[in-house]
């Protein structure tokens, strides 16, 4: 069966963050929930429907902003209690608004992730983890990167407290008071976090975790360790995930898992058996989906899926089915009610209108004033720049509240911007060269483009890619069309070793390249030069005496395992490369500190011919992959012309058997080709650096036997140069 | 929600803008198409296997319901319709760089095959004005034919530069169609017969016109406007990042009112409503859109809209009925409806928010370091703008200047320039670096055509270490004639060509006329005749001479021809003159196509001689291979061999002719495009009849290889003394 789900559009709060809008459990005989949900101007909007209109029960005052929404109460009874994260605050309202419980935490962050447990409440903030029983201080933890959830697996089922975090490392941390009781490792960083079917199984134990990079999956934690059970990667390359709940919204007895995605997708997963999740439905909005929740509000008697999205619209997809003609009684009162919607709208606006053009004029007239000053409006930019593995480029997304106008983007680093289908805005490239700056100083501009967004456009995807080796920033000033005109910029890094990505271990038998650091620094100053150098790196110095991370190449498949402490560093690669990258980056920065390094290198040669193995099968694939495609019309022509294609040999018959997937393959990654031949090219370089010869001039050379040449004859090539 | 009626895979590519529905028989609509290898395909699903194969038509192997044609030439234009009114049914038309072939697809014979030198990039088939049989009218080169059904040569004019799109609209609401050609200046002309009636400027290539009903027509560009005109006026126009591959009217949602149904090169199609450019409905193909037509393609008395795309996937719509009410799309009206004017409710909300911030920052008046970081400037801030000549510096060229400027300590940190046709893509970014950052910023502009253009500029203005700025948005309109600077007069370097002509103007309006068209550092006054001004131009620095004699009589010296025109032209629309004879002289440029006229005749002669020889060989090979095979059926293997190896050199010398006979051609075609040109500069000098006058004068002193006569019209606009 298919579900049919019809869109509604409830009411429009405040910007809101993630996990900020709640159900509130059904009281007495009535059968429809209210709704409570917190923004970001710091209001929490309780409201119920009553035929098809939003009714509000109680708003609060504006304030600071709203982190985090939870419901809360005694174990085993209703959880109608409404706790909001506030700063470094947490307030306590009955489902009436009567505001109970305004808890001061000591902690000296704002509060990014809240769980409520009885009378246990978790609060984490950047980095660090506590634990209040009765608004006590119980128990406290420092994580090693930035924790982005947490929850609590239910104490009634397992019987002792075991908290969970999901921290951007890319693991889940498992706690026992103040300890870490172990470390569970995920595909990607873990964005949020829930209870499996809503209550953690049967064992109480199992817990679905989304990640920014849009996979999703169980695991089972027990007491000694994590037992994955299932795990969806994201194939259609949709958004991150930011909300998950469990409801049975196809009424078979069943809870489907409902997902909600940063690029606005709304899915739901059912299970044909426990370990086996079927995407049922999926629903397109067109912005990021905050949060999500199964249950009964527009109507009694039918169930909806209620979704709160970034610029705060309260959004249903209900099962109730929708007709638009027909011309039944009940219907007709619904359009009728519709009508009334419409047009108390329309007189709001009316008067908003009129007020607007007051303030107007008031601001008008304060431009002639000497001593007036006019002020910028905020507004928010929610804004996300992600590695994507597959492609090896970045994306970044920017979302606004309102409709974006335009977004210029300027970087100061050669770095190509990719076409993406979704977005509708008319990009044009503006020469960077033809300046004239007053000083006569290069601008550095290497990238200097506008994005013309049509209208309604509150989201912006952009794609970029980089070069390794090659560093600095990305800056978006993003335009959005509300009055008075402003723009907000934001600065992304680019950092040396762009395309390397944290990962959890790496194969030590490859031959490996090291370059050893000596000198006086500090801890702090080496952890900084690595943070500098690489993505993922949490920006806070680690604690302990000694680090180790591990990366690994997108691009290339290639490894960096790099191991510091104060007065030394280990870095080893497979890749001569990334060595030599790291070697420069280090230098300078050193010098630019006035820090004395003294920096060794032990090259393997057998590096280079490992390597070499490692990307030519993708440079043969690619060289066989252009080719193919370069026949394909010349093929279907003939095809045409004969009639049939019985005479072709049978590799060319398959290559227009396969003609679209190959077409398809071959737009997927455009300049993979190119990309390949530039870090080749670099290997052969930096191989020879470290010999201390420059062998540029050999460069054509090598660019010749690259095409159409076998690996034997690419190692032997650079063996003999 | 609107969905196809019929859906067919065709199995065959069809190229872009090369569709046509045609009923060759009288009463079977078909399919024409042109695809891959210089074929068209004809796809007739009504009459199956009744076709039997002779001279052009081939049955396709693959499929019975399609005819292959093959034209064995690059297809670059297709239509079809009725040329010959007695015959009943429609023929099919297909053009190529060379030729023009009227086919009768029923009869399979040809109407005619004529050969047209200026190429065939466009075509369109319909009665023009008052010529009575309708007329196949081409569009090549710089020029523009008319052919009818016995392939007379019915009607000829020039325009500006190649053709690439044509319509036949009724553009003056008169009850007789008029002539839209589109072309790679960037114009849109109309023609009325042979006379131009009215000239529309774009910003890009026109790459597709469509007249809908009335004096209203769609058109397309190649950098992804389309838009609607009533006459000279534009209704509407949008823009995107994606390519027009082909438009069309056709009414999908019955309101009586055609839409423009656009198919975009992402495989999108649209219909928008022809007064606002509303999208009311858009479907999606895999591939880019090839065509649109209509036709009653299902024989059921209704009229679909088919849509091609270039994979040969056709689908056909009909138009929405009684029960949709005009709503074509999935979502319901009235919940979009909410939804807009809850975000315009927001949005109003958002503004007047702003205002009251702005206000509580103003009772705190002193400006701090933090405040310039949020964006707060002093409310008198003033953008101001000044445009001048740059004479340019020997590191730049010479150049319009676009000074924009602060009138505090505010600084600049970016400045967008959108307009169109002077820049790359459709904007122009300034961002200084840090370093460089003040509170001016200076833009050099350099127009390649002497149109006026607006320019929308919006500067971000705000502190140096600001994250957020106030956008500043402007419009400046460049003057049409900005790139000739104002000299001081110098009778040694005037230029000895002229245009002469009288106007009953008086003089103080020419130089109002003046003062608007060119930057000038202050506005030029008329005391009395003679009144003279001398301009250089910034891009070769040739001279401009415009003067004002007693009398009456102006005189515009400057020995480019195009310039000339533009004066003529620019002064007469200003001053609402509607015909207007000049005498003229520009002995630089007609000696030079004197020369271009000589070698044409010469090409022509080298062709006649190549064509002769290549003839010649071609029976030679045929006699020489009869020999050869003689030779080997009688056994004479050594005779067979030298006969075969003459056959080989043979067949080299034909290659190599084939190859000087192509070179020839092109040289040909650039020398005829050439004095199309000519012929429409001469044109331009003049307005209205005269204008018209000329054009036909031109060509029949051509046809009649008269150059004299043909300079003496150039010179005083008739053949007569």
């Amino acid at each position: 069966m298919e579900p049919s789900l019809a869109r509604v559009d409830y009411l429009q709060v405040g910007v809101t963050a993630q996990k900020t809008m709640r159900l509130l459990p059904a009281s007495g005989k009535k059968a429809t929930q209210k709704v409570v949900v917190g923004d970001q101007d710091g209001v929490v909007t309780c409201f119920g429907i009553k035929k098809g209109e939003a009714v509000p029960v109680f708003k609060t005052l504006p304030g600071q902003k709203i982190s985090r929404l939870e419901l809360g109460g005694a174990l085993n009874t209703p959880q109608e209690k409404i706790f909001v994260a506030v700063g470094s605050e947490v307030r306590g309202f009955t489902k009436r608004g009567k505001q109970f419980l305004s808890f001061e935490t000591n902690l000296t962050e704002s509060i990014k992730a809240m769980y409520i447990s009885g009378a246990d409440l978790f609060l984490c903030a950047s980095y660090i983890y506590n634990h209040y029983c009765d608004c006590k201080d119980q128990h406290y933890f420092l994580s090693g990167d930035k924790i982005n959830d947490v929850l609590c697996l239910p104490v009634d089922k397992v019987n002792c407290i075991t908290p969970v975090l999901a921290c951007q490392d890319r693991v889940l941390r498992v706690l026992q008071g103040s300890d870490l009781l172990y470390e569970v490792e995920l595909p990607g960083p873990p964005t949020v976090l829930a209870l499996s079917n809503g209550n953690g199984g049967d064992s109480g134990e199992e817990i679905v975790y989304g990640t920014s990079d849009g996979k999703l999956g169980v695991t089972q934690i027990t007491g000694t360790k994590a037992i994955p059970r299932w795990e969806i990667g994201n194939e259609k390359k949709r958004g991150g995930i930011l909300c998950i709940d469990s409801f049975d919204i196809l009424g078979d007895g069943v809870k489907e898992l409902l997902v909600g995605r940063d690029d606005g997708m709304i899915e739901i997963y059912s299970f044909e058996s426990a370990d086996d999740p079927v995407l049922r439905h999926d629903y397109a909005l067109s912005e990021s989906i905050a949060s999500i929740q199964g249950g009964c509000v527009g109507k009694d008697g039918y169930d909806e899926i209620l979704a709160a999205t970034y610029s705060g619209w309260l959004t249903g997809l209900t099962t109730e089915p929708v007709h638009r003609e027909g011309g039944s009684g009940e219907e007709l009162k619904l359009s009728q009610e519709m009508q009334n919607k419409i047009s108390s709208l329309r007189n709001e606006l009316e008067q908003l209108q009129i007020k607007v053009l007051q303030e107007r004029e008031k601001y008008q007239q304060s431009s002639h004033s000497s001593t007036a000053v006019s002020s910028v409006p905020a507004f928010s930019v929610n804004d996300k720049f992600t590695l994507n593995k597959d492609d090896a480029s970045y994306s970044l997304i920017l979302e606004v509240q309102t409709a974006i106008d335009n977004v210029l983007v300027q970087s100061d680093v050669p770095l190509d911007l990719l076409d993406v289908d979704k977005n509708s805005a008319v990009v044009s490239f503006s020469s960077c060269d033809s300046e004239v700056s007053e000083t006569k100083e290069p601008n550095s501009n290497f990238l200097l483009a506008t994005y013309r967004c049509q209208a309604n456009t509150t989201r912006l995807e952009l794609k970029v890619r980089s070069i390794e080796g090659q560093y600095g920033t990305l800056q978006a000033y993003v335009t959005p069309r509300i009055q008075p005109k402003t723009c907000q910029v934001h600065q992304y890094q680019i950092k040396p070793l762009s395309l390397h990505q944290r990962t959890h271990s790496i194969d030590q038998d490859r031959p490996m390249n090291t370059l050893i650091l000596k000198g006086q620094f500090s801890f702090a100053e080496i952890h900084s030069w690595v943070v500098f150098c690489l993505p993922e790196v949490p920006e806070k110095t680690p604690a302990g005496e000694c680090i180790t991370f591990y990366f690994q190449n997108t691009f290339l498949g290639t490894q960096l395992e790099s191991t510091y402490r104060k007065g030394e560093g280990y870095f080893k690669s497979d890749n001569i490369s990334t060595i030599s990258i790291l070697k420069d980056v280090f230098s300078k920065e050193a010098t630019k500190r006035k820090i004395n390094l003294n920096m060794s290198y032990d090259v393997n040669e057998e590096s280079v011919r490992h390597t070499l193995k490692l990307i030519h099968p993708k440079l043969e694939y690619q060289q066989l992959l252009a080719k193919k495609v370069h026949l394909i019309d010349a093929l279907r022509e003939l095809q045409v012309h004969e009639g049939n294609v019985d005479f072709l040999l049978p590799k060319y018959r398959s290559i227009l058997e396969e003609a679209d997937q190959l077409l398809e393959e071959y737009k997927r990654q455009p300049a993979h080709l190119e990309r390949l031949y530039g870090m080749i090219t670099d290997l052969f370089i930096d191989k020879f650096k470290f010999k201390g010869t420059n062998v540029k001039t050999k460069v054509p050379l090598l660019l010749e036997t690259l095409d159409g040449c076998d690996q034997d004859g690419l190692i032997a090539f650079f063996d003999a140069a | 929600m609107l969905v196809p009626v019929f859906t067919l895979k065709l199995n065959h590519k069809i190229l872009p803008r090369m569709v046509a529905l045609g009923r060759y028989d009288g009463t079977h609509p078909c399919l024409a198409a042109a695809t891959q290898a210089g074929k068209v395909f004809i796809h007739n699903p009504h009459a199956r296997g009744q076709r039997i194969n002779t001279n052009r038509m081939v049955q396709s192997n693959q499929d019975s319901d399609i005819s292959l044609l093959n034209i064995n030439q690059g297809i670059t234009c297709l239509t079809s319709g009725v040329l010959n009114p007695q015959l009943g049914y429609d023929c099919l038309l297909v053009g190529t760089q060379t030729n023009l072939l009227a086919y009768d697809v029923y009869n399979n014979s040809d109407l005619f095959y004529r050969e047209v030198s200026d190429g065939a990039n466009a075509i369109v088939l319909g009665k023009l004005g008052d010529i009575s049989p309708p007329l196949a009218i081409i569009g090549g080169n710089c020029a523009l034919q008319g052919f009818d059904y016995e392939g007379n040569d019915r009607f000829w004019t020039v325009t500006g530069d190649n053709v690439r799109s044509l319509a036949l609209c009724d553009f003056d609401d008169d009850g007789k169609t008029e002539l839209l050609v589109g072309s790679e200046d960037f114009d849109i002309r109309v023609f009325k017969e042979d006379e131009i009636v009215a000239e529309m400027s774009e910003t890009e290539t026109i790459t597709a016109l469509s007249p809908m009903y009335g004096s209203r027509f769609g058109y397309a560009l190649a950098n992804g406007t389309v838009g609607v005109y009533n006459k000279a006026a534009r209704y509407w126009r949008i823009k995107s990042k994606n390519q027009a591959m082909s438009i069309h009217a056709f009414d999908l949602n019955s309101d009586g009112v055609c839409e423009l149904i656009t198919g975009w090169s992402n495989g999108k199609v649209d219909a928008r409503s022809d007064r606002t450019g509303e999208v009311i409905f858009k479907d999606n193909f895999a591939s880019s859109i090839a065509g649109l037509v209509e036709g009653d393609y299902r024989m059921d008395g209704t009229t679909q809209l088919i849509c091609c795309s270039i994979d040969g996937e056709v689908r056909g719509y009909l138009p929405g009925g009684e029960e949709m009410k005009g709503n074509l799309m999935d979502t319901s009206a009235e919940q979009d409806l909410i939804r807009e004017l809850s975000q315009k409710k927001q949005n109003l909300l958002l503004e007047l928010k702003n205002y009251e911030e702005n206000t509580k920052a103003e009772l705190n008046t002193q400006l701090k370091e933090a405040d310039g970081q949020r964006g707060l400037i002093p409310a008198n801030t003033q953008l101001q703008t000044a445009l001048s000549v740059n004479l340019g510096s020997d590191s730049q060229s010479a150049h319009v200047e676009l000074c924009i400027s602060t009138t505090n300590d505010t600084i600049i940190r970016a400045v967008l320039i959108f307009a169109e046709g002077i820049f790359e893509g459709e904007s122009h970014v300034v961002h200084p670096s840090l370093q460089n950052l003040s509170g001016c910023v200076r833009v050099p502009l350099t127009p390649p055509k002497d149109v006026p253009v607006d320019l929308h500029i919006k500067a971000f203005v705000g502190y140096r270490n600001s994250t957020q700025f106030h956008v500043f948005e402007l419009t400046r309109q460049l003057p049409r004639f900005s790139m000739y600077a104002l000299s001081s007069p110098d009778l040694a370097t005037e230029p000895l060509s002229f245009v002469n002509c009288t106007m009953n103007e008086r003089p103080q309006r020419i130089v109002m006329w003046l003062n608007q068209s060119f930057l000038l550092p202050e506005d030029a006054e008329f005391q009395s005749a003679p009144f003279q001004v001398c301009f250089t131009s910034l891009r070769n620095a040739g001279q401009l001479c415009i003067k004002i004699k007693p009398g009456g009589e102006i005189s515009i010296n400057t020995d480019d021809i195009d310039l000339a025109g533009d004066i003529i032209q620019s002064m007469a629309s200003f001053l609402a003159i509607e015909d207007l004879q000049v005498e003229a002289d520009f002995p630089a440029y007609f000696e030079e196509l004197r020369k271009v006229l000589v070698k044409v005749d010469e090409h022509h002669s080298v062709n006649q001689r190549i064509t002769a020889d290549m003839a010649e060989l071609s029976n030679l090979i045929r006699s020489m291979l009869v020999q050869a095979e003689d030779a080997r059926l009688l056994g004479d293997m050594k005779n067979m061999k030298t006969r075969y190896s003459e056959l080989y050199d043979l067949n080299r010398d034909l290659i190599n002719q084939y190859k000087i006979r192509c070179n020839n051609h092109t040289e040909l075609l650039n020398n005829l495009k050439a004095v199309n040109q000519a012929i429409q500069r001469a044109g331009r000098l003049r307005v209205g009849k005269p204008k018209t006058q000329v054009i036909s004068a031109c060509r029949d002193a051509i046809r009649s290889n008269n150059f004299n006569t043909l300079f003496r019209i150039m010179r005083v606009g008739t053949a007569s003394s």
